[in-house]
């Protein structure tokens, strides 16, 4: 009979719980080449990354005080920079960070 | 009470999903399977049948429409042909990933270069590979037998498949026969309500289908439609032993014969032409020649163990493809590549070669199946095959 490893199991028809907040099965984050960088001090909080986003990774914080960013679902495509009405965004190369998502063992 | 009428094979087709008691239908108009739907809609219209008639933008959208109905519990059915089937191509794989047992009809038609009206099975025969329960019928009976057959086994919990039930255009879809209508309560007997288990659309408990997975999930998926290939069979011979005895049938689920007993020479065919096929064996008989024909059921699941047993009694088969695979192994159809994978582990196997005959919505005449058992009783005499494929009335 078949062996099914059991990280890799699908549920019957790939019919999934629908995901409360995010999607644990679908991590895109590790898709990114480069990432989105906030300069709190330029950011006026007008909304537009978070209005933009089509991955939903930019929310208010809980205080409403400024917008966090979503490292496991954000693939870079830099939507949200280009919407920055105040340049508080920036593009900066994956591969600089220490947590790159490239030196992850496992790709996927 | 069961009553015998005269119905072309689109309307014993629309007869049978009628009786089905569907609850979703979706509908684009392309020939000659949209004569099923003009039926369908009538009686949707004069209240014979109560269904949600839907009518997509195109083909792709009837099936997005079905997908969506059935992922919500409902028993649907759809169509096409010709371009409208591979039109919606995409939606082929994600129903069967989704084990969605959505019925659609095709009344094959000759895929357009540049525009064909004619029946020809490469339309049906381009999807053979997405995870479909596939098979042609030769009459408008055995195709209003067919979609009761079909829904019945897609909707077994052990196999949730969607099914393509084909029938050749026009030669079927147009040409009415006596089809033998059963009793509602038989059909009711043999087809209970569709139960559609936990997979299915409930906002009281909320789910997603067809959502991305990670790369090394897509194995175990097409893992679960092998799985559910490799249980099929049994189903199969289950339900259509039940259809027979409920209904006073009597077809074989995978291979059906004629004149075999004492043949030399066979021809293997699917749907339509199987009956032009008889008269010829008839003449051929009379002229002495053993011929015989074996006609396939379903060529998704292949029965590649009684296709195997049918043909091994045999000098030399003549598989008659019907549809084209430009640059295959055979050099034609796709028929005779299965049909001699089947074969291969035989101890002895019979010689084969293929036909390309129905091309296009061409019939075939008698007098091209005289020339195909001509060849087939050269190659018997010669203990050889001179090759792969012949195109028939298009060479000596």
């Amino acid at each position: 009979m078949f062996e099914i490893p059991k990280d890799r199991a699908v549920p019957f028809g790939c019919v999934t719980a629908a995901p409360v907040g995010e999607q644990p099965m679908m991590i895109t984050g590790n898709w990114r080449e480069y990432r989105p960088v906030l300069d709190q001090e330029k950011c006026n909080l007008c909304m537009n990354c978070v209005a933009f986003c089509p991955d939903a990774c930019w929310q208010l914080d809980g205080a409403e005080e400024e917008v966090v960013w979503n490292a496991k679902y954000c693939k870079g495509c830099l939507i949200c920079v280009n919407e920055c009405s105040t340049d508080a965004l920036s593009k900066a190369y994956e591969l600089d960070f220490p947590d790159g998502v490239v030196r992850l063992e496992k790709p996927f | 009470m069961a009553k015998e009428l005269l119905l072309s094979g689109c309307a014993a087709a629309a007869q049978a999903v009628k009786m089905a008691r569907v609850d979703v239908i979706c509908s684009y108009p392309i020939r000659p399977y949209t004569a099923a739907m003009m039926e369908l809609a009538k009686m949707v219209n004069n209240g014979e049948l109560d269904a949600e008639f839907v009518h997509g933008e195109g083909e792709h959208a009837q099936l997005a429409v079905v997908y969506g109905a059935s992922a919500a519990g409902a028993r649907v059915f759809t169509g096409s042909s010709g371009v409208g089937v591979t039109y919606a191509f995409e939606n082929y794989s994600p129903i069967s990933g989704g084990r969605l047992p959505v019925q659609m009809m095709i009344a094959d038609r000759a895929l357009d270069p540049p525009g064909d009206f004619g029946s020809e099975h490469t339309d049906a025969m381009s999807a053979r590979d997405q995870g479909w329960i596939m098979g042609w019928a030769e009459t408008p009976q055995e195709a209003f037998d067919n979609h009761l057959i079909n829904y019945r086994i897609g909707e077994d919990r052990r196999v949730m498949l969607p099914q393509f039930v084909c029938q050749d255009g026009y030669f079927v879809s147009h040409i009415p026969g006596k089809v033998k209508i059963p009793d509602q309560a038989q059909v009711d007997e043999f087809l209970p309500p569709y139960a559609p288990g936990t997979h299915v659309l409930d906002p009281q408990q909320p789910c997603s289908h067809g959502p991305q997975i990670r790369p090394d999930q897509g194995a175990i998926m097409d893992l679960q439609r092998g799985e559910a290939f490799l249980n099929l069979p049994p189903v199969i011979e289950e339900v259509i032993d039940g259809y027979n005895r409920i209904m006073g049938r009597s077809y074989s689920p995978w291979v059906e014969e004629f004149m075999t007993g004492d043949a030399e020479i066979a021809f293997f065919l699917q749907g339509a032409h199987a009956a032009t096929a008889r008269h010829a064996i008839r003449h051929l008989r009379d002229q002495g020649v053993k011929a015989g024909l074996v006609k396939l059921r379903f060529v998704r699941p292949w029965p590649a163990r009684q296709v195997a047993e049918s043909l091994s009694k045999f000098k030399a088969v003549g598989v008659i493809e019907t549809s084209t695979s430009y640059g295959g192994s055979m050099r034609g159809g796709n028929l005779l590549a299965e049909v001699r994978a089947s074969l291969y582990d035989l101890p002895e196997r019979p010689l084969t070669t293929s036909f390309m005959a129905g091309l296009g919505g061409d019939v075939i005449p008698l007098q091209e199946f005289y020339w195909m058992a001509q060849k087939l009783a050269d190659a018997a005499k010669a203990g050889r095959v001179e090759k792969t494929v012949y195109w028939a009335g298009l060479e000596h």
